[in-house]
């Protein structure tokens, strides 16, 4: 029998499997997005909206599809955000890829090159194409960040706004507004100062199952904020107290026990077990009422103490919380800077023991169940406080935590700096050498029907073709003229600062480019024909706008003409690479509704004009139009003045006259986590496409000696 | 543990809520739920094909348990419907009904999933400010200086489950034992806060339902060979108690991790039994007269205990520990070795009892919050019936200290809701005009809307002769006596979130 079977392609296979998972997860999201119901065979219901929970809940079986949720699962674990748009994304571009390379080899059989085919066949399309992958994730995508996006980005961020977007697509609809109100005053409760919210956002994340407790049978609105720390167990033991109550942790049983680990303990006469007994109980009683001399009126206990000693505990006013997880103790270690008591071995010892404050110590009950409640005094800039999420379900709360969990993620990764390096002016060249720039001049010709083609799939008509050409010369023309100027890009952008732009104002652009490339260093005199080929493209192209739409076809061949020249001069010249490093601020954000999309959307296609090598092009273009695929679900309901095509059109025209981009929305959403969505993508991609084969194996892969399955086959 | 799932691979299916299969399914559910509704709702049999007991209720909270639904909707309306009922023990029935009508009312009117949820929320929350506020006419307040507001509540309660198959005085009769047994739960002198005791259900089956009462203190079964070896008891005016939580059984625990090596000729049960009796001697010495063990006690020990008349029961039961250290004072003892004087406690009296065939050791305390409900019907279905019923009013009770303040019932506070609702909609349709708030398709849609999705069927209560009562009170917004009592307020508003939320998931 055959042992193994083989399934070719896994490109093909990946896009079959996403597209499955791309119909389950499109529905949900967005503000507009759905809940999704699963059953399990035990009976067990899974309400959800968030597409990490929906993926692992989902039994899949395809070894690629595993390979998705993996990265996707790991994806979030990071950033918190994104699950959904990491599935339609991965589908855009796989589908992309297929529609491109399916093109590619139909224009290369009707050309009939079956050296070429060959080539193609043999030197593993695919790997090319996820080297190319790999160099646009390392350096195109963060040039184009740095350099185009980053002006649009907002970096006052409201907390509300950007948490009431976030919630829209994680929960309910009638939950989202109070949940987000709900996290806004937890986090500003939770914040001893302005300074300290980093911290609070990592305490949060780290623990955040010890920091909320989960009720069901309650509406939600019954969700609140309780000041302190819950802990989801009972006391052993409760003395009411009031005062200077201090508190100690302990990790290990107090009482001592007749023979520790790895040791003998040897029993020769009953007296003697008397003795030790007695012994063990006086030391305990010892220990007791040392802590209770040291005003201790709680001991927190990571392990079950014997009876004896929540008796003894009992007698000294001592309240006694036993089996804490180690999560608990460490958060309270953070919290108030305790450390653990460490148990005297001599008794002469027992002046060094560690105790801390608490403001109170009470027990809470929740719903007949009931619970410790510490008032703990912080030591840090987290304030502790606790969440209360009431439910009528338990898989309502689960949710609810889980969007307040990702939504602390998010937070925490916002607010941090993002580190952008690349090489500046095309370093990319250096890789190619000229038998690929001779494949390119001869292969450029399905590129603009590839832009043509993907433009006009959403919406038909003359304004597109208006749009592309557009898009091609304000590429220069608009870049510096936004208003918006985030701290980064002040140094290089002062020069420039006030450019007007007019169609006639070809010069004066290009000045603001010169102006750009000096503070990129030495890279200035080998840049100087690439600028004026620059300028003469587009003069090219402005007067293309002049002319009616009849004559675009004709301005657009002239363009590429131009185009052609540059990049042979930019191969010699450009031999040298320049690193650039620059940091995305903390807090950096952008209105939600696909703004971030549709963005980089633009400038990537810019970009592929410019850009000589066909690869490189083809994947910008690939991303550019995958991108899109986002906003187009979000906006599938809308009609009218919000539809897809509408608001495309505004967007881009705002872009090109740069004007500011009016949004619909209000709503923000963090620049970071898009970013960190898009490389992690871009990631599983390439992942996919460097396999090449999946092997079904029946049995568990064995040792390579074992000669046993070959010679079954 | 959950059970073991063949591992296949998931089946994805978009199945829209509003099919007919699903309207069908919940349609039988609402079916059942509305006939066992109400004080002459009819009973239902719940039994397993292959055996096992029959369940005869009515009672939400055992139907909805026993019911097995399938269709992941219904679970989803079943569970929270449970999860409101753990919460507040009563009003799962309507809550249930409640969810189907407005389901099936949505379903009819073919509004958007948008619009609905608008909608819903801002009929909850017409709801929700109106029976919160003053001027709601279905509200009265507790007055706990008299019994007769409690007594009602009680009686409603029991009333609506004819399950329990009460006479008119056997109703009588259990609602003011209930009512008893929560009142001696409140503890006489309060500090800052309130904390209530514990009502403890004793069952005896298979007596009439008249012999049913009520008792300060514990009652402990025991059998009769135990209680002959314990009677006489000794007459004084205070008995010593002693309760242990650690086991007095002469084992040995805890020795560690390590091993430990015994040489021949030691024995360690004798070490061990020797350390008990020294406890056994220290308890006689303290003049202890009652010991009770949470586990077992080691027969020698019993055996002198009895020998210089101390009682000894043992196998209390953890249940049973925090009740009996409330009611003797005691703290429970986890030592072998000397017992601090400060850990006994005392009951006033220690009586023994015999109800029906079964024995009892009576503790009767100096003061405490604690009691027993002997509880007695004619058979086991009929008892469980009247347990979950006693249960559900002692938990109702408990909820009126949250909230001083009862609803109207037999459907009175339905039809006044749905009228004020009524009301404010007609209002907001002649004064608002275009500027509607809602986006619904004309204002006549909302009010017929409102009106249906509001209003639930008046429970049986409300017969003939009750409706000029009815129109009385309307009429002068004063509490007519026989009104029946229904809901809390906080149940009510709890339930209604309940309800909104519920329906969202067929939108």
């Amino acid at each position: 029998t055959l042992c193994t079977m083989a399934a070719l392609g896994s490109a093909k296979a990946a896009l079959q499997v996403t597209e499955v998972l791309e119909t389950i997860l499109s529905r949900c999201l967005g503000p507009e997005g759905r809940q999704v119901l699963c059953t399990k065979p035990t009976g067990e219901v899974l309400i959800s909206r968030s597409g990490g929970c929906l993926l692992e809940a989902l039994h899949l079986e395809h070894p690629i599809a595993r390979m998705v949720v993996a990265c996707v699962s790991s994806h979030l674990r990071r950033t918190g955000d994104g699950a959904k748009t990491f599935i339609i994304l991965l589908c855009h571009l796989l589908r992309g890829l297929h529609t491109v390379i399916d093109k590619e080899q139909d224009s290369l059989i009707s050309k009939n090159i079956q050296t070429h085919r060959r080539h193609w066949k043999n030197c593993c399309q695919w790997k090319f194409i996820s080297q190319a992958l790999l160099t646009f994730q390392t350096q195109i995508l963060d040039y184009i960040m740095d350099h185009y996006l980053s002006k649009h980005f907002l970096c006052r961020s409201s907390l509300e706004l950007l948490l009431e977007a976030y919630f829209c697509g994680r929960v309910g609809r009638n939950n989202h507004y109070f949940i987000s109100q709900l996290m806004c005053n937890y986090f500003f409760k939770c914040m001893a100062c302005e300074s300290g919210f980093e911290e609070v956002f990592d305490l949060v994340d780290d623990y955040f199952v010890e920091l909320n407790v989960g009720v069901t049978g309650l509406p939600v609105s019954d969700s609140r904020i309780i000041a302190g720390l819950v802990l989801h167990r009972d006391f052993s033991v409760y003395c009411p107290a009031d005062g200077d109550i201090r508190i100690v942790i302990v990790t290990e049983t107090i009482q001592p026990l007749f023979s520790a680990s790895a040791s003998e303990f040897i029993l020769n006469s009953e007296a003697q077990f008397q003795t030790s007994q007695f012994w063990i109980m006086e030391k305990t009683k010892a220990i007791v009422k040392h802590l209770q001399s040291q005003n201790v009126k709680l001991l927190l206990s990571s392990v079950k103490q014997p009876d004896l000693v929540t008796y003894y505990a009992g007698l000294n006013g001592i309240s006694v919380v036993e089996c804490l997880s180690p999560e608990e103790v460490s958060l309270i270690q953070r919290v108030m800077g305790l450390s653990p008591f460490i148990l005297p071995q001599a008794s002469s010892q027992y002046e060094i023991c560690n105790t801390a404050s608490v403001k109170f110590c009470k027990p809470l009950t929740l719903r007949s169940k009931r619970y410790v409640h510490l008032g703990l005094i912080s030591t840090c800039s987290f304030v502790p406080h606790c969440i209360v999420l009431c439910g009528p379900v338990q898989g309502l709360v689960e949710q609810h935590e889980g969007a307040l969990h990702g939504a602390f993620k998010m937070l925490r990764q916002l607010f941090k700096d993002l580190d952008l390096s690349y090489m500046i002016q095309t370093s990319d060249q250096n890789h190619t050498s000229s038998p690929l720039t001779y494949k390119d001049s001869r292969e450029s010709n399905p590129l603009p029907e590839i832009v043509n083609g993907l433009i006009q799939r959403p919406y038909q008509g003359t304004v597109v073709k208006n749009k592309g050409n557009l898009a091609k010369t304000q590429t220069y023309l608009k870049v510096y003229s936004n208003l918006v100027v985030p701290s980064v890009e002040l140094e290089t952008c002062i020069p420039c600062s006030t450019p007007k732009v007019t169609p006639t104002d070809t010069y004066q652009t290009n000045e603001t480019l010169r102006c750009l490339a000096p503070t990129k260093t030495r890279t200035i005199d080998d840049n100087e024909p690439f600028i004026e080929s620059n300028s003469a493209n587009s003069t090219a192209e402005n007067t293309g706008i002049e002319i009616s739409s009849e004559n675009l076809q004709v301005t657009k061949i002239a363009g590429k003409g131009n185009m052609l020249p540059v990049r042979e001069k930019s191969l010699e010249m450009c031999t040298s690479q320049s690193y650039c490093c620059s940091t995305l601020p903390a807090g950096c954000v952008l209105p939600v509704g696909g703004n971030f999309e549709i963005l980089l959307h633009y400038y990537l296609l810019n970009y592929t004009r410019k850009c000589q090598q066909s690869e490189e092009s083809v994947v910008s273009m690939i991303i550019a139009n995958a991108l899109l695929g986002i906003p187009q679900v979000l906006y599938k309901s809308k009609k009218g003045k919000y539809s897809f095509p509408q608001i495309y059109i505004r967007t881009l025209h705002a872009l090109q006259t740069s004007q500011p981009i009016v949004s619909s929305q209000k709503g923000l959403e963090s620049v970071a986590g898009k970013y960190q969505l898009l490389t992690s993508v871009l990631q599983c991609l390439t992942k996919i496409l460097t396999i090449d084969l999946v092997i079904n194996i029946r049995r568990q892969p064995r040792e390579m000696y074992d000669q046993d399955s070959d010679e079954e086959v | 543990m959950s059970r073991l799932e063949a591992k296949k691979p998931s089946l994805c299916k978009s199945e829209p809520l509003t099919s007919e299969k699903v309207r069908a399914t919940l349609c039988v559910l609402k079916g059942i739920l509305t006939s066992s509704y109400g004080p002459s709702g009819r009973l239902k049999q719940v039994h397993n094909g292959l055996g096992g007991c029959v369940c005869t209720t009515s009672q939400s909270s055992a139907l909805l348990s026993n019911l097995p639904v399938t269709h992941p909707i219904l679970k989803i309306l079943t569970t929270s419907t449970k999860n409101h009922v753990s919460c507040f023990s009563d009003c799962g029935l309507f809550t249930a009904i409640l969810c189907c009508n407005l389901i099936e009312n949505v379903q009819r009117t073919g509004l958007t999933p948008t619009t609905v949820i608008k909608l819903n929320q801002h009929l909850l929350r017409l709801c929700t400010n109106y029976l919160k506020s003053e001027s709601c006419g279905c509200r009265i307040p507790v007055d706990f200086s008299s019994p007769q507001t409690l007594l009602c509540l009680v009686r409603s309660i029991v009333t609506s489950k004819p399950a329990c198959m009460l006479t008119r005085e056997e109703t009588d009769h259990i609602s003011a034992l209930v009512l008893k047994a929560f009142l001696l739960t409140i503890p006489e002198n309060t500090k800052d806060r309130l904390i209530l005791g514990k009502s403890i259900i004793v069952p005896l089956k298979g007596h009439r339902v008249l012999d049913s009462t009520v008792f300060p203190g514990i009652l402990i079964e025991v059998s009769e060979v135990q209680l002959m070896k314990i009677l006489p008891i000794k007459k004084s005016n205070a008995f010593k108690v002693a309760l242990f939580c650690a086991s007095l059984s002469g084992d040995l625990s805890d020795t560690g991790e390590g091993t430990m090596v015994v040489s021949s000729g030691v024995s360690l049960e004798n070490a061990v039994l020797e350390q008990l009796l020294n406890l056994g001697r220290q308890l006689v010495s303290d003049h202890v007269d009652l010991v009770m063990c949470q586990k077992v006690l080691h027969p020698s020990l019993k055996q002198f205990l009895s020998m210089h008349q101390v009682i000894a029961i043992d196998r209390v039961g953890v249940a049973l520990m925090e009740p009996l250290s409330k009611v003797t004072g005691t703290q429970p003892i986890g030592s072998l070795g000397s017992i601090s004087p400060s850990s006994y406690g005392s009951v006033k009296d220690l009586c023994p009892a015999k109800f029906g065939f079964k024995h009892f050791l009576h503790l009767i305390p100096n003061e405490a919050t604690i009691c027993s409900l002997l509880l007695c019907n004619r058979n086991d279905t009929a008892w469980d019936e009247l347990k979950l019923t006693c249960q559900t009013a002692l938990h109702v009770l408990q909820l009126t200290i949250k909230e001083p303040c009862v609803l109207l019932g037999g459907g009175c506070t339905e039809t006044h809701l749905a009228a004020y609702i009524r009301h404010k909609i007609s209002n907001r349709r002649t004064s608002a005009g275009k500027n509607h708030q809602l986006q619904v398709p004309a204002g006549k849609d909302v009010h017929c809307l409102s009106y249906k999705k509001w209003s639930i069927p008046a429970p049986q209560p409300m017969t003939s002769c009750h409706q000029p009562e009815l129109l009385w009170f309307f009429s002068n917004g004063l509490l007519f006596k026989t009104i029946l009592l229904d809901f809390l307020l906080l149940q009510k508003i709890t339930l209604l979130c309940f309800v909104c939320w519920t329906c969202l998931w067929f939108c």
